[in-house]
């Protein structure tokens, strides 16, 4: 079926389980599905813009409660909307770091906290994971104190991430940003796999700016995200216009420098917008999320040489696995190789993993009902046992 | 402008949005159960209220 020309409608959640690692937090609400019906023209949600013409001062649609209503969702002081959590890193790395400075990261940083520094000509700096791959206070402080050393002075921010995108695993934020504190570094926290999807309050965590995503965690339509940060930086990273142009002598009201004026101006925002009060209520369902995760992950390990590679017990619906002792086994010898798995379980109506994977892969079960987390877990355990894999019951 | 066939557009869309979402929520098998049937039933009766009154505006 096409939805116009040659666009397919994209029916992957009305018609399987979707289990893609980025793809499931991101999942539009009903809500949110009728703000991209009603708002879907481009401007939709200048029609009310009066002075001072700016995204965060319109009240009709809320637009200007929505912003309020972020900062204090992440229990912070200021927040934007931003085109995703990338460029909420671009905008606090665009004014905080210039050429050479030093900018921490870690082993398991998402590749856009890189850009946005690379962009700055930023010196990046990684601190090391651990053995189980968790970034740790310590590590930190080891890191922190060999990089003033090169450098001669303090790193000029740090980018950490609290869940990781590879093995959505916890890291130690809370003790990391209290020591970079101790340095005087301040410390993005990005949250593209926490805000939205379970409780973050950034001032009890010490961050300085509180990144999230729209689309990945949010319920929202790409590319849409927030930035947040304390009443101490919002100046800078929030700074306003302040030019005259030459020839026309124009001026630019309080437009945002870092926000490029306004940012999402339309579906992208009222998509976020609408899913926000479900999603305000759904981050107190974490430890149901987590418990229906738990099933699928038992599943995976009941099965013959599978092994969790992230973090047990899982404090994340993402998963990272290994089935190289199993499902790869199978693929050795099957008529479809390593496309067996794939076909298999979108013979059982599972989408998101990728087709031909069966040595390292990731899957996500956040959102899914009861029934559809033990759906998911039987078929797992069904597709090793059509296939030879001992499953123990 | 008949501000009713209007209306009538925009809640049948979001009566579908939500049997949309029910699809969502039962996917793969899509097998309801009772308060889902009834729910899904409430939602046709509704969309047929809303058809009904644009027959009546625009046909």
């Amino acid at each position: 079926m096409k939805c116009a020309g040659t666009i397919d409608v994209r029916d992957v959640d009305e018609s399987s389980i979707n289990i893609d690692p980025i793809q499931v937090g991101g999942r539009l609400t009903a809500d949110a599905m009728k703000a991209m019906i009603a708002y879907g023209d481009g401007y939709s949600v200048c029609d009310q813009c009066r002075k001072p013409f700016r995204l965060d001062y319109i009240r009709t649609p809320p637009i200007d409660q929505f912003h309020r209503d972020l900062a204090s969702f992440v229990n912070m002081d200021t927040a934007r909307v931003v085109p995703g959590a990338r460029r909420g890193f671009q905008a606090v790395a665009d004014a905080f770091i210039s050429a050479g400075d030093p900018v921490l990261i870690t082993a398991l940083s998402h590749y856009t906290e890189v850009l946005a520094i690379e962009g700055r000509g930023g010196v990046i700096r990684e601190i090391p994971k651990n053995e189980s791959n968790i970034i740790t206070s310590d590590l930190a402080a080891q890191k922190i104190e060999e990089v003033t050393r090169e450098f001669r002075h303090s790193p000029t921010l740090l980018f950490l991430d609290h869940f990781d995108y590879q093995y959505g695993n916890c890291h130690e934020v809370e003790g990391i940003i209290r020591i970079a504190h101790q340095y005087d570094v301040p410390v993005l926290y990005n949250g593209a796999y926490t805000v939205g999807i379970m409780p973050v309050d950034g001032k009890k965590i010490g961050a300085d700016f509180v990144v999230g995503s729209g689309h990945k965690s949010m319920a929202a339509p790409a590319p849409s995200g927030m930035l947040a940060t304390t009443s101490e930086w919002a100046g800078r990273v929030f700074r306003t216009t302040g030019v005259t142009t030459d020839v026309t002598g124009r001026t630019f009201g309080i437009k945002e420098i870092g926000m490029m004026g306004c940012t999402l101006m339309g579906v992208t925002l009222m998509g976020m917008m609408a899913s926000f009060p479900h999603v305000r209520e759904r981050v107190n369902c974490w430890e149901r999320e987590l418990a229906n995760g738990q099933k699928v992950v038992d599943a995976l390990m009941a099965i013959e040489g599978t092994v969790i590679k992230s973090e047990y017990p899982r404090n994340h619906t993402l998963t990272r696995v290994d089935t190289t002792g199993s499902f790869d086994r199978v693929a050795q010898v099957h008529k479809k190789r390593g496309f067996f798995f794939s076909s298999a379980l979108k013979g059982k109506g599972i989408a998101g993993i990728i087709p031909g994977a069966t040595k390292v892969w990731k899957f996500n079960t956040y959102g899914m009902t009861g029934s559809q987390a033990e759906y998911l877990a039987a078929a797992f355990r069904d597709i090793a046992r059509e296939n030879g894999l001992a499953v123990t019951d | 402008m008949s501000k009713r066939a209007i209306d009538a557009v925009f809640q049948g869309l979001f009566l579908l949005t939500d049997i949309r979402v029910m699809l969502r929520e039962t996917a793969p098998q899509h097998n309801l159960d009772e308060s889902q049937q009834e729910k899904v039933r409430s939602l046709f009766d509704a969309l047929e209220k809303e058809m009904a009154v644009l027959r009546e505006e625009l046909a």
